[in-house]
């Protein structure tokens, strides 16, 4: 993602004075604003150029990887699992990971239990774990639909869940970001943590999939 | 700060309108629900949206509804539930 | 009274996941690197309620609003607000940018 390309046609933003990537732009105005904006902060003294730029690396860098490994230790270290649930703080320190102010709660999958997470008010999401929230997240179809009618989103993601399921939509509203443990599938008993991580998708940890079936290790 | 409430009570959202930024959406207002824990104390959004120190703090829960006591026309399991979080001063005994 | 932001039960499409979803571009990530430097704890310039409330003040302009130009509309208010730049020195910087941008945007 942070490659940089000094030699195509259409230099498409100019950061540190130098063209970067070749993404699609956004509108001028906008562009012109966010320009505007952050040369002034720079020249004003109030952020670097090199700190917007660490600040990018650091984004790039976190991702949904991170929240797989928690949710494969979960899975193969019972006593970790229970400090996740319970004692999430304590849990993440040993990821190197600071929630501070907000507390992450993690929600389980059972053979009885479906959760789902949803930020209706803006798009609350666990960023030190998961990364930036998908663009489907920040939309007002799925923050108007998720609360309201779960299982016919759930069904737009191709999870269908019998009625005998229930479904625990959590509105991630206030001081908390929720992170779904997802039910560990059948099949993968002896596998090692690193090869449970990639069965654990983004999108299982939001609770609007399930994640992949052991056949699909490594898709 | 002692929480008003504990996990079991149950609870009523306050139907109230309240100007500038609030983090209770407009679909719990005047709803019952449940108890489901304490999460803590917390600075309060309502005054830190305006640049203030968020004192005092609030006491903050997650509620548990009832997808039926939320939307009439539910249309799943009577099991299915919503859990969201709130503080204290939009709640009322129920 | 719902605010424009208040998003929970009301109508809505599908949710695509497909044609709704993108990698954050190298713009977007830059504003919200932004964001992100002017809370943290170094600077504490701005509190994430309070971009909240800047956002919820787009009126019905919040729909029209793609995210991340909600929190650019967010950071420059914001800054202003706190007098970290004054409208007039945002309008004359405004005014250099739109020369320098208009010009790269034409191949100059």
């Amino acid at each position: 993602m942070s490659e940089h390309h000094h030699d195509h046609d259409h230099p498409t933003h100019t950061h540190d004075g130098k063209p970067i990537q070749e993404d699609p732009l956004p509108p001028l105005e906008a562009q012109i604003l966010e320009t505007s904006v952050r040369e002034l902060l720079i020249e004003k003294g109030v952020v670097s150029a090199d700190e917007i730029r660490r600040a990018i690396e650091a984004m790039e860098t976190r991702g949904e990887a991170l929240g797989a490994k928690i949710v494969a230790r979960a899975w193969t270290d019972p006593d970790f699992k229970e400090k996740l649930l319970h004692n999430s703080d304590d849990a993440l320190m040993e990821f190197g990971i600071n929630m501070s102010p907000m507390e992450l709660c993690v929600v389980e999958n059972t053979d009885d239990v479906h959760n789902m997470v949803v930020c209706t008010l803006c798009s609350c999401y666990p960023r030190p774990i998961l990364g930036i929230p998908p663009a489907w997240y920040k939309r007002r179809d799925y923050r108007a639909r998720a609360v309201r009618e779960p299982r016919a989103v759930l069904k737009e993601f191709g999870t269908e869940l019998p009625d005998g399921k229930q479904v625990r939509v959590h509105d991630s509203n206030a001081d908390l970001r929720y992170l779904v443990l997802p039910k560990r599938p059948e099949g993968t008993e002896g596998w090692s943590a690193e090869q449970l991580e990639e069965l654990i998708t983004r999108d299982s940890m939001i609770g609007v999939s399930d994640v992949l079936a052991p056949s699909e290790a490594g898709s | 700060m002692e929480p008003k409430y504990k996990p079991g009570d149950k609870v009523r959202i306050l139907q109230r309108n309240q100007p500038g930024h609030v983090r209770t959406p407009i679909y719990v207002r005047g709803k019952t629900g449940i108890i489901e824990r304490i999460v803590g104390s917390f600075p309060n959004p309502e005054t830190l949206a305006y640049g203030d120190t968020g004192l005092p703090y609030k006491m903050l829960y997650r509620v548990n509804f009832r997808q039926a006591e939320l939307w009439d026309d539910y249309d799943g399991p009577a099991d299915d539930t919503l859990e969201i979080e709130i503080y204290e001063h939009w709640l009322a005994p129920a | 009274m719902r605010g424009p932001h208040d998003y929970g039960g009301l109508p809505a499409g599908p949710v695509d996941p497909d044609k709704h979803e993108h990698d954050p571009t190298h713009w977007e990530k830059t504003v919200d690197a932004l964001m992100m430097l002017i809370f943290d704890q170094k600077r504490r310039l701005a509190r994430v309620d309070e971009s909240r409330r800047m956002q919820e003040a787009l009126g019905e302009d919040y729909h029209k609003f793609p995210y991340y130009e909600r929190w650019l509309q967010a950071v420059t208010w914001l800054m202003l607000e706190k007098g970290v730049f004054t409208a007039e020195e945002l309008e004359a910087k405004q005014g250099e940018v739109r020369t320098r941008l208009e010009a790269e945007r034409n191949g100059a």
